[in-house]
């Protein structure tokens, strides 16, 4: 264990960069996770008070935040299951070629879901809060004008619309973290063969 | 790769991570997992335990009614500081010493080994203290919330927990993850 070169084809701390692709893959996909689901509850909250009907629709951003979760999740199985054990002999299997791409595939998919979960939670805490109080705007003006027979036109569900397509594009941004991450995960060298 | 104006020529020095990351013992490794594993989900759930606890009180001021039904999102916050027990138990059990009570080690053990457990614990660790910070302040944020709109409307309390439901379910990915790490890590107590 004297002078351990870094330049060995399986050095001893190769698990090290594969094991910190893996926390670092759940911890920072679960941190966007949870910023997204708390902004998003603040927001159905406030708006639940005045439109307690809408609730139900509004937990969209809740359930695009928890998938980020899951990528994160399922990243750090796949590298999980690449990181080999030292042989009988006590040679180390795990390259750190392999690490390397280990770490990075974990540092794909955390860091787009960190970004992700942000952006889901900011965008759908206004979404949610403009939805509820535009339901409360057109239920105001119902009331104002009675009688007018005129069909009341279908703002909000335009707005719920909108709401809807801004999540969808956020999640997608870790979706690509994901495709790149799984890429990465798959490029693997063991030392003494597979 | 390095000749010899470039070296530091202290005692002291660590050529590069390798030596660094060598130089420290797999079973410190092994132990800062634990406590970190501990300590940071004590933490997070004692964040969201004030979250909404102080949400919860101040609330039942004017809504008395609350107080017993908004109790499970304290409970939903002591959950994550039950999966920190849980991944130092897991962890402090596979922490085994070497069957031989010599000063050092000779040349035939599997030091490779070692740091590979201790590593892997480490990793551990981290990973389930930290998801439990994450997972702890968004379930004290969304009971938060509950209180508040319990308060106002009683019907909102249930779809709210929804909400709380979600960020709970993150400290259960963290330690997922935490125990099938944890699996792999034995540390060597015989020589090769």
């Amino acid at each position: 264990m004297d002078n351990p070169s870094a330049f060995d084809t399986c050095p001893t701390i190769a698990p090290f960069l594969g094991y910190a692709g893996v926390a670092l893959s759940i911890i920072l996909a679960n941190t966007g996770a949870a910023m997204g689901t708390a902004r998003a509850g603040v927001g159905i909250m406030q708006s639940g008070i005045k439109s307690p009907d809408l609730v139900w629709r509004n937990l969209i951003p809740i359930v695009m935040a928890g998938v980020n979760g899951i990528y994160g999740l399922i990243t750090s199985i796949v590298v999980l299951g690449s990181i080999a054990m030292p042989s009988m002999g006590g040679n180390n299997r795990y390259s750190l070629y392999t690490g390397c791409a280990h770490l990075a595939a974990g540092l794909c998919c955390g860091l787009s879901g960190l970004g992700s979960g942000a952006c889901i939670g900011i965008a759908g805490d206004a979404a949610i809060m403009a939805c509820g109080s535009y339901d409360v705007e057109s239920k105001r003006s119902i009331g104002r004008r009675r009688g007018d027979g005129k069909k009341k036109s279908g703002g909000g569900e335009k707005l719920f619309v909108a709401m809807v397509l801004v999540q969808v594009f956020a999640g997608n941004i870790a979706l690509y973290g994901l495709i790149a991450s799984i890429i990465l995960s798959q490029q693997i060298f063991y030392c003494g063969g597979e | 790769m390095a000749d010899a104006s470039s070296i530091c020529k202290s005692d002291f020095c660590n050529a590069g991570w390798a030596e660094v990351l060598t130089h420290m013992s797999p079973y410190g490794f092994a132990n800062f997992g634990v406590a970190f594993g501990l300590g940071l989900s004590i933490v997070g759930a004692a964040w969201g335990i004030w979250l909404t606890g102080s949400s919860l009180v101040g609330a039942a001021v004017k809504a008395p009614r609350i107080r017993s039904k908004n109790l499970i999102s304290v409970i939903f916050c002591e959950a994550t500081a039950i999966y920190g027990v849980i991944m130092a138990i897991i962890l402090t059990n596979k922490i085994k010493e070497p069957e031989l009570a010599d000063s050092y080690l000779s040349a035939n053990w599997d030091f490779n080994g070692f740091y590979y457990a201790g590593y892997g614990m480490f990793s551990a660790g981290l990973s389930v203290g930290l998801t439990n910070i994450a997972s702890g302040v968004s379930v004290g944020i969304a009971g938060s919330s509950c209180a508040i709109a319990d308060a106002q409307d009683a019907s909102l309390f249930v779809k709210i927990l929804i909400v709380e439901i979600f960020a709970s379910a993150l400290g259960i990915f963290g330690i997922i993850v935490g125990i099938i790490q944890s699996n792999a890590c034995t540390f060597p107590v015989a020589a090769l």
